[in-house]
C-alpha cells in the first residue's frame, strides 16, 4: 500500500517537474522605439572607429572550423595597423558589422561581448573543447531526462543552457559592449518560412518582442541547430505593442512583385509574422540552411539596409567585405561504385550541395553589387570629364555624395597554393571537438589566407596598412605543418 | 541597382520610406522597387511626399523627383 502511494507521489512530482520546464522564451516588447533596442543606428562607433572606412566580416557556418578560421582573421585583424583617415590604428578597431552562421556565430558573439578578451579566452573556453561531447554528457545526464520529456524543453535548449553557463556568461542583448560596433547579425533559419531570420531588434520588432533581453546563447544556438541532430530552437510570436507600425519600406516594397521580387519576398517573409493568429509561434535551425555564409545580411544592409543609407547620405569612403568561408570538400568515393549511394549520403548531398551552390552565388551577386556601384561612379566621372573637355564652363551631372571604393575580400581553403595543405583543409570535418593541431592550423591559415589575398592586399594599400611586423611569424602554420599526407 | 535625384530650391536631407537616405541635388542609389519620397524640416515643400517607382534608370539618367518651395 504504501509502496504505491510513493510510486503515485514520484509519478505527480515528475508529472508536475515535466509540465514546469520550459524553453526560456522571448520577452515581449512593451513600448515600441523605433530607434532603441539592438539595431546598427543605435551603436557609436567606438575609438578608432572612422565613419569613412566601413568594413564588415562575414563568418560562416562549419562548427569549431569555422570559429577557428574567423578567430584567425579576427588575430590578423588585430595585428594590422592602418594609417589613413583618422591616424595610426588597428584594423580591428574598424570592424563595423559581423555576419555569422552557426560556428561562426560563436566567435561573432564572443568577439563582438568581450572584445580583446577573445584573444586570450575564446581558445580554451571554445576552439579547444570537445563541445560536442560536453552536450553528449547533458543529454545522458539523468537529471536532465525528465526536462525533456516535457514538450517545452529539447535538445537545443541543454545546449544553449550549456552555452550560456560556460561560454556567454548568461549575457543579453543589452549586454553588448557599451552600445558600440561591431553590430553583431546572427542568423538562423525559419523552419516554416525557409528563410533567414537575424537577431537584430528590427527583426524583433515583427514579433512585437524585446531583443535586449535575450541570452547571446540562445541565438547562437538557434544559428547552429544543426537538422536532427539539434532540435528546433522556438521564439514566441507576440502582439504588436502600441504605436507599432509596419515600416513604409515594407509596405511600399509589397508592391514589387513584378518590378523587384527580391525586395517583395523580403517584405512578405517580414510581414509572415504579423500574422499573429496563425503564426503565435517560430522554430529556428542552423542559419546555414539559408545562408551559409552569412553574407546575404550584409547583402540585405547594402541594397535596403543600414549600410544604404550611410553610402547615400556620403559617410562611406571604402567599403571592405570580408567574407570567412571554411567550406570544405571531404574525400569523396561515390564515383568509384557502380551502386549509387544509400539514403543517408543522398540526405546528405541534398542539404548540402545546393547549399554551397548558393554560397558561391551569394558571393558573386556580392560582387556583381560592387562591380555596378563602381561602374556608375567610372561612368559619371568619364561623362564628366568629357563634358568639361568639350563644353568648358558647361552644366555639372549630378554626382554621388562620395566616391565609394568596395572591395569583396574571400578567405577560403581553395585559395592555398600548396595542393597538399589544400587537402588537409578541404578534408577537414564539420565537428564541434576537433584537435588542438587541426584549431592551430585553422587559426594559422586565416591569417594566411587573409594576409595572401590581393584584393585584401590592395585594401591595406588603400589605407596605408599593414601588417604587426611580428604578425609574419604568426601567421605560420605549427611545428609539423598541416598538410594532407600526414 | 537604381538612381533618383531629388530636387529642391535649397539643399536639404531627403527622407526615402521615412528614413534620411540622401540630400537633393545628389546622386541616390536604391534598389528597384516603390519608394515614397519627401524632404526633411522644416516643412515648407509640396506636395508632402510623392510615391515613385524606380525601374531602368542609370547613374547618368536618374528618376527626378522634384519639390517646390511654398
Amino acid at each position: 500500500m504504501r509502496c504505491r502511494w510513493v510510486i503515485r507521489w514520484l509519478v505527480l512530482s515528475l508529472g508536475i517537474l515535466q509540465g514546469c520546464t520550459h524553453y526560456l522564451a522571448n520577452a515581449p516588447l512593451e513600448r515600441y522605439d523605433r530607434q532603441g533596442g539592438y539595431r546598427f543606428e543605435a551603436l557609436q562607433p567606438g575609438p578608432g572607429n572612422t565613419d569613412t572606412v566601413f568594413l564588415c566580416l562575414t563568418f560562416s557556418g562549419g562548427g569549431t572550423r569555422a570559429a577557428a578560421l574567423a578567430y584567425g582573421v579576427l588575430q590578423e585583424l588585430r595585428d594590422t595597423t592602418v594609417t589613413a583617415d583618422g591616424g595610426s590604428r588597428r584594423f580591428l578597431q574598424e570592424v563595423d558589422c559581423i555576419s555569422s552562421v552557426s560556428g561562426g556565430s560563436f566567435a561573432a558573439a564572443y568577439y563582438a561581448l568581450f572584445r580583446d578578451r577573445i584573444f586570450q579566452e575564446f581558445e580554451p573556453r571554445f576552439l579547444r573543447r570537445d563541445i560536442q561531447g560536453e552536450l553528449l554528457g547533458q543529454v545522458l545526464n539523468p537529471a536532465n531526462w525528465f526536462r525533456l520529456m516535457s514538450p517545452y524543453f529539447n535538445r537545443i535548449d541543454l545546449a544553449a543552457e550549456l552555452y550560456d553557463g560556460t561560454v556567454f556568461e548568461g549575457k543579453r542583448y543589452r549586454n553588448l559592449t557599451g552600445g558600440l560596433r561591431p553590430f553583431i547579425l546572427v542568423n538562423a533559419t525559419n523552419v516554416a518560412l525557409g528563410s533567414r531570420f537575424e537577431f537584430t531588434q528590427e527583426q524583433f520588432d515583427f514579433l512585437g518582442s524585446d531583443l535586449g533581453e535575450y541570452p547571446l546563447a540562445r541565438a547562437v544556438a538557434a544559428s547552429s541547430a544543426f537538422p536532427i541532430l539539434l532540435s528546433p530552437l522556438s521564439l514566441k510570436n507576440y502582439p504588436s505593442p502600441p504605436g507599432y507600425e509596419v515600416p513604409a519600406s515594407v509596405r511600399n516594397a509589397m508592391k514589387d512583385a513584378a518590378t523587384n521580387p527580391r525586395r517583395y519576398l523580403w517584405a512578405k517573409d517580414l510581414l509572415a509574422y504579423q500574422d499573429k493568429a496563425h503564426r503565435p509561434f517560430l522554430h529556428l535551425l542552423d542559419g546555414g540552411l539559408a545562408d551559409n555564409i552569412g553574407l546575404r545580411a550584409v547583402a540585405d544592409a547594402y541594397t535596403r539596409g543600414f549600410i544604404r543609407r550611410r553610402i547615400n547620405n556620403g559617410a562611406i569612403g571604402t567599403l571592405a567585405i570580408i567574407v570567412v568561408n571554411a567550406h570544405t570538400e571531404p574525400p569523396e568515393n561515390v564515383d568509384r561504385k557502380e551502386n549509387p549511394p544509400h539514403l543517408a549520403t543522398v540526405a546528405m548531398k541534398t542539404a548540402t550541395v545546393s547549399m554551397e551552390n548558393f554560397s558561391f552565388e551569394t558571393i558573386e551577386f556580392m560582387r556583381g553589387l560592387a562591380g555596378d556601384r563602381t561602374q556608375a561612379q567610372q561612368d559619371v566621372a568619364a561623362c564628366q570629364r568629357l563634358l568639361d573637355a568639350r563644353c568648358p564652363g558647361g552644366p555639372r551631372l549630378t554626382a554621388f555624395p562620395r566616391e565609394v571604393r568596395l572591395h569583396v575580400i574571400e578567405v577560403n581553403f581553395e585559395n592555398l597554393q600548396d595542393p597538399k595543405e589544400r587537402e588537409f583543409f578541404l578534408g577537414l570535418p564539420t565537428s564541434f571537438a576537433l584537435s588542438d593541431h587541426q584549431v592551430d592550423c585553422l587559426i594559422a591559415a586565416g591569417r594566411r589566407l587573409l594576409r595572401a589575398s590581393s584584393e585584401y592586399q590592395a585594401l591595406l594599400a588603400e589605407l596605408g596598412g599593414r601588417p604587426r611586423e611580428d604578425a609574419e611569424r604568426a601567421a605560420g602554420f605549427p611545428s609539423g605543418g598541416c598538410r594532407a599526407s600526414q | 541597382m537604381e538612381y533618383v535625384v531629388v530636387r529642391f530650391p535649397g539643399s536639404r536631407p531627403v527622407k526615402i520610406d521615412g528614413e534620411f537616405n540622401g540630400r537633393t541635388g545628389e546622386l541616390i542609389e536604391l534598389e528597384a522597387g516603390t519608394y515614397t519620397i519627401s524632404l526633411g524640416a522644416p516643412p515648407n515643400f509640396t506636395p508632402e511626399s510623392q510615391q515613385v517607382v524606380l525601374k531602368g534608370t542609370s547613374a547618368l539618367n536618374p528618376k527626378e523627383v522634384v519639390f517646390d518651395e511654398v
